[in-house]
Parts: C-alpha cells; sequence; structure tokens
C-alpha cells in the first residue's frame, strides 16, 4: 500500500500519541479476543455437526429421546441391526455423563464392548494412542481409554484413577481421534458400565447402537429400515446419521453457539468504530501537518494511504494480540461445549489465527478510508488560514 | 506604463520563469465576492529574489500560494516555467510543486514526530532515489543552512531560527527553481532574522534560486532585489508610493 520508506512516518505518528495509540490497541486486542472465542465455537460447532460426503455412521437411539440417561435400548437389538442390508457393523453403547446440561467441563463415558474395540477392525484401530495401550484396556475390567482432550483437561496420567459421577476407572491409555467426540469422552468397558451405572438399566441395556454403513448414499434408507424394524416394539428406535443427531441433541449448544455469531460482528463492529475514532481524532489533530506534506509534493492520495496504513497498522497490531491470546486460551484450556453426553471441541486451528489478522487488517483498512479521502480532499492554502 | 514594465519586469533573455497575466483570486461570502487578487500582471525572471510589502489583508499570501501552486486561480493565466499550472490536475501539480518550489513559512511547520533529519529528507521520499543518495542530499542542505550538527534533534528542542533553518533546507534539499517565504523571519528575533536573511541572499546568489518572500519589515525586504507593493490585490506602483510619503505634496480630491 505504501513504500517501506514511509513506514517509519507512519509508525511515528502512532507513537505520537503513545496512549490513546495503546488504548485504542487494547480495545481492538480485546474485541479481537471476543471475535475469535466466538469463530472457535462457530468452527467447533461446524466441525461436529456438519455432514460430511463420506460419512457413513449411523446414530440409534431410543424414540423420542435425547438425554442418554433416557434413552434406554435392549442390547440384543444388535443382532437385528447387524442382519439389516447395507450395515457392516452394529456396536451397541453405554453412555454415562456426569452432567446432563450444557457444560464446559463434562466427562462422558462410553462403554462399549470389549470386541468392539479392539482387534483388528476395532474403533481403536482409527486412533492413535498417545500413551498407554489398548492391551491394557482389554486386561482390566475398570480401565477407560480417555480422549486427548478430556485427558488434558482433567491432567489424567496413564495409571491414574479418577472418579466421575461415582465410577471409578484407571486410566490404561490416552487417545487421538478424528472424530470430535472421541476427544472427549472415556471409553469404558460396556459390561462394566452397565454394572456401575446401577439405575441406568443394568445389564442388558444400552444407550444407543452406533452403526456403521457399507456406502454413504445408502445411510437414509439403513436408518428407515432399522427404525421399521424396531417399530412394533416396546422400545422403538429413532435412527439418524451421527452429525445430524449431534445436530439435534446438542441444538440448545447450537442454538447458542450460532447466536455468538452475531456477538462476533458486534466485535468487528467495535473494532471498526474504535479505530475510526483514532483516525479521525488523530487526523484532526494534523489538518496542518497534512498540508505542509501537500506543499511539498505529497499528493492526496498519499496522504490517504498514509492513513488507511495507520489504521491498517492499528488494526494488525491488536488483532495480532486478540487473536494470539484467544488461541492460547483455547490451546492450553482444552476446552469442550458439551451437552447430552455429545461434545463439541473448541479448537484453536491455523486457519482462524490468519483470518483473524486478515480481518483486523481489513477493518483497520475499513476505518481509515473515509478519514483518509477527507484528508487528501482539503484545499491547503485554507488549511494554513484556519488555526 | 513604462514605469510598471521596468519595475515588474527585467530585460533578460528568454521569456520570465514566472508570468502572471490578469490573475484574480476570488472568494464568495454569500452575496459578497471577495476579491484578494485583482487581475494582476506580474514577470519574474529566473535568478529574482523579489520582496513582496503591503498592508495586511492585501493578497500578498494568496499571490504567494498561487505561485507556490498550493491554491488556485479564479481567472487569468499563471505560467510558470513554460507550464500553465492552472490547468495541471489535482495530483500532477502536487508532483510539479515536488520538483519546482521550495515554501518557507512563517511558523516554520516542522513535522513535530520527525527529527530535523527527517523532516529534511521528506520531499526526498517522493522521488525515485537510493536511501545513500537521500543521505547525500539531505546532509549537503543541511550543511548550507548551518545546521549539520542538529540531525537528531527534534523541532521541539530547536530555537525558532533553528527551526527555520531546517525548514529552508527541507525547501532547498530537491533542488527546487523557486523557494517563497510567506514572511519567513516574522517570528524571529532580529538576530535570527538577519541570519535567514543572509542565508536568502546566499540561494539566490550563489545557488542561482528564484525567491519570492513576503515580509512586513523593512529591513528584510531590504535584502531582495527588487520590493513589490501590494495593496487590495492590485500592485502598487513606486512612484504612487513614494507620492504618498511625500507630505508636502497635497493629496487630490
Ligand atoms: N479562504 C478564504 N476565504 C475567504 N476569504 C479569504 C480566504 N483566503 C483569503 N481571504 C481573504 O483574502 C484577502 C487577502 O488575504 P491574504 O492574501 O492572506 O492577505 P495578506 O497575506 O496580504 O495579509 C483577505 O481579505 C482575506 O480575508
Ligand atoms: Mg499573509
Amino acid at each position: 500500500m505504501i513504500a517501506p520508506k514511509f513506514m517509519p512516518v507512519v509508525f511515528k505518528q502512532l507513537w505520537r500519541h503513545r496512549v490513546r495509540s495503546v488504548l485504542t490497541l487494547s480495545g481492538v486486542a480485546i474485541a479481537m479476543f471476543l471475535f475469535i472465542a466466538v469463530q472457535t465455537l462457530q468452527e467447533g460447532v461446524r466441525r461436529s455437526t456438519q455432514a460430511a460426503a463420506g460419512d457413513t455412521t449411523l446414530v440409534v437411539y431410543r424414540e423420542n429421546r435425547f438425554c442418554p440417561a433416557a434413552s434406554r435400548l435392549p442390547q440384543f437389538y444388535v443382532d437385528r441391526i447387524e442382519k439389516i442390508p447395507g450395515v457392516v457393523s452394529a456396536v451397541p453403547v453405554k453412555i454415562v455423563v456426569n452432567n446432563c446440561r450444557a457444560s464446559l467441563d463434562v466427562v462422558t463415558f462410553r462403554g462399549v464392548p470389549r470386541e468392539n474395540l479392539g482387534g483388528p477392525n476395532g474403533w481403536a484401530s482409527k486412533w492413535q494412542l498417545i500413551s498407554g495401550s489398548v492391551a491394557e484396556w482389554e486386561k482390566r475390567s475398570d480401565s477407560a481409554l480417555v480422549g486427548e482432550t478430556l485427558a488434558a483437561r482433567r491432567g489424567f496420567q496413564v495409571g491414574q484413577s479418577f472418579d466421575a459421577s461415582g465410577i471409578t476407572v484407571t486410566v490404561a491409555g490416552i487417545i487421538r481421534s478424528p472424530e470430535a467426540q472421541d476427544q472427549n469422552v472415556a471409553y469404558v468397558h460396556l459390561d462394566f458400565l452397565q454394572q456401575a451405572a446401577g439405575k441406568g438399566g443394568g445389564l442388558g441395556s444400552v444407550t444407543q447402537f452406533t452403526v456403521r454403513v457399507d456406502d454413504p448414499a445408502k445411510m437414509e434408507a439403513v436408518a428407515e429400515a432399522i427404525d421399521a424394524e424396531f417399530r412394533a416394539e416396546a422400545d422403538p428406535t429413532m435412527t439418524s446419521p451421527e452429525k445430524a443427531f449431534v445436530a439435534q441433541a446438542g441444538a440448545d449448544i447450537v442454538e447458542i453457539v450460532k447466536f455468538t455469531q452475531w456477538l462476533g460482528w458486534g466485535c468487528l463492529a467495535a473494532v471498526l468504530a474504535l479505530v475510526a475514532n483514532a483516525i479521525v481524532l488523530s487526523v484532526q489533530d494534523r489538518i496542518k501537518e497534512h498540508a505542509v506534506l501537500q506543499t511539498l509534493g505529497f499528493r492526496s492520495s498519499l496522504i490517504a494511504r498514509l492513513i488507511v496504513s495507520e489504521g491498517m497498522l492499528i488494526g494488525v497490531l491488536g488483532g495480532a494480540i486478540g487473536t494470539g491470546i484467544a488461541l492460547s486460551v483455547v490451546h492450553f484450556g482444552n476446552f469442550s461445549l458439551s451437552q447430552e453426553g455429545l461434545s463439541i471441541g473448541v479448537s484453536a486451528s491455523w486457519s482462524v489465527l490468519v483470518w483473524g489478522l486478515i480481518i483486523s487488517a481489513g477493518v483497520g483498512i475499513v476505518a481509515g478510508l473515509v478519514p483518509a479521502w477527507r484528508a487528501g480532499r482539503r484545499e491547503i492554502a485554507s488549511c494554513f488560514r484556519a488555526v | 506604463m513604462t514605469t510598471n514594465h521596468t519595475n515588474h519586469r527585467t530585460n533578460s533573455s528568454g521569456p520570465p520563469l514566472i508570468q502572471c497575466r490578469r490573475l484574480t483570486k476570488t472568494y464568495k461570502k454569500g452575496d459578497n465576492t471577495i476579491t484578494p487578487l485583482q487581475e494582476l500582471d506580474l514577470d519574474v525572471p529566473t535568478g529574482d529574489f523579489l520582496a513582496l510589502m503591503g498592508p495586511s489583508g492585501s493578497g500578498k499570501t494568496t499571490l504567494l500560494n498561487l505561485i507556490a501552486g498550493i491554491d488556485r486561480p479564479s481567472g487569468g493565466n499563471l505560467i510558470i516555467g513554460g507550464t500553465d499550472i492552472s490547468t495541471l490536475s489535482r495530483s500532477k501539480l502536487a508532483d510539479w510543486r515536488s520538483v519546482n518550489v521550495g515554501y518557507v513559512f512563517q511558523l516554520y511547520n516542522l513535522v513535530p514526530v520527525l527529527t530535523a533529519y527527517e523532516n529534511v529528507e521528506l520531499p526526498l521520499l517522493l522521488h525515485s532515489m537510493s536511501a545513500k543518495d537521500r543521505h547525500e542530499k539531505v546532509q549537503t542542505a543541511m550543511q548550507l543552512v548551518g545546521i549539520a550538527d542538529r540531525h537528531d534533534h527534534y523541532p521541539r528542542q530547536l530555537s525558532g531560527g533553528q527551526e527555520q533553518r531546517v525548514a529552508i533546507a527541507r525547501a532547498i534539499v530537491t533542488d527546487p527553481t523557486i523557494i517563497v517565504g510567506d514572511e519567513p523571519t516574522g517570528d524571529l528575533d532580529q538576530e535570527s532574522a538577519q541570519a535567514i536573511m543572509d542565508l536568502m541572499v546566499q540561494l539566490c546568489e550563489d545557488l542561482g534560486k528564484t525567491l519570492i518572500i513576503v515580509t512586513h519589515d523593512a529591513k528584510s525586504a531590504a535584502y531582495a532585489k527588487r520590493t513589490l507593493h501590494l495593496e487590495k490585490g492590485r500592485l502598487i506602483e513606486a512612484a504612487v508610493l513614494a507620492a504618498r510619503r511625500a507630505p508636502l505634496v497635497p493629496q487630490e480630491a
């Protein structure tokens, strides 16, 4: 936008009003912190709820139930589900949550049969073991494989025991999974969880079935076939694609997070107003100085670009600070928004950082445009008369 | 008419550097029209040193600003170095200023956040040249005006006379043909004023610059090659002035 040789002039102008610049910068940083926080939430929701083309996972739940404590299905349904054409596998899952409400710190137990988790085609084969081992998990009935995010948040180590909802387990391994949901749960043995949960229905009762389909195109047809199979039973089912299920069961969170989009826009508007205010003030202070520059031969457009650069600089610096703080808070905080045992990861990504910088620079530029244009248009001679 | 010619035009080969023809500036204020400059004819040859005098509000600054290209005439022609600058676009006029004019203000008008060195360097940033060439030019200009030891001083750390020297260095650093000054000694003490005027004479005689300054002070005007008087937007003949000053000549009704 301007040649590097003009940069010292821009810097010195900002430095002249240090206090004002620092205050503006802080305001921009705070607003960008909020904006980025909102964006990471949005991204978490998108990743957890937006269907991808290759999705093949269905969730079978008790019809009209959305809380894991309320969804109870007989475990023996699994054999009938597996016979339905298009189904590759069906895994009975028991879910116990220490807090059924929307919260940032929820421990979710998922009870899964030993044979479905271990083995060459087991779920664990998709995971990366950060520490511990699946073999260790298989050996002990009260052991747990803990998602990376949950482990980091609670500070869990392999070999450590922990208690949640009155259920005590020992960490056998910490896993990293491409699935957002896995990152925030503790996988335990199904029969162990059925017994430990007590009032949750006991042995033979599960919360859901996780069904894998052989072809993404067949998702809908298979879901309909499953629900048809159990329509006449005492416990009818409701089957939906996993991400749609997350969107529905976590509807409260999703709604709130979607609403925060407005907060994000509000933050940007605040940045715009802050920077524009700072620029307008500093340009008003310098009417005569800009007339001097024009007298020296500076074109209106160059003066406008110098002013816009000041806005951009404030935007970029404030944006970098705010974005940096937001991303480190998100990164080191390992937050995960959970509702009904489903979690929405709040994750920091490079793209959010880059976007944060681009957007704050852009807002800084926009904020400078009008005062810059007007400063360049002034009649030089009259600027010297009006003092 | 003959006196007019000998007064305002100096015989030299080729056309004069600055030619004002019926140069007029008007302002509309409601129903009133103010005419700070009325059909003024003036030629200034290259290397001239011209002092403009006249009462406050007589149009001196207006004329200076028109010649410096920071204001536009309402009528007439203003040809400088063969270019009719009243026809130039805003940005072309800015480019023209950056090459042809150095402006020295009464109140120096240095950029307060920049050091003396950076102030002098400012106009050079508009020209494509290496940082080394810039440095040499700034160095030369600052030496010429005698403030080479004040590179890193900010304007507030300088005396008025020193600030004006920096301002003159800034005006000459691009090597323009014309240097204008609007009461350049108006805010200085006697001693500093004399030093600045000596410097102006030096710019004219040693560097061959064409100088036009506005001044209220006859002592400063005495440094110039010639002095012109403005009144109500018109040039006043020297003879008329002399007649007015002579107490024994009765005024005509
Ligand atoms: N922008 C303007 N609008 C209206 N009147 C102006 C403007 N600029 C100058 N004038 C008028 O033009 C006249 C000449 O002004 P100026 O050239 O500054 O006089 P001087 O420099 O000789 O004191 C004054 O009457 C002044 O009020
Ligand atoms: Mg004046």
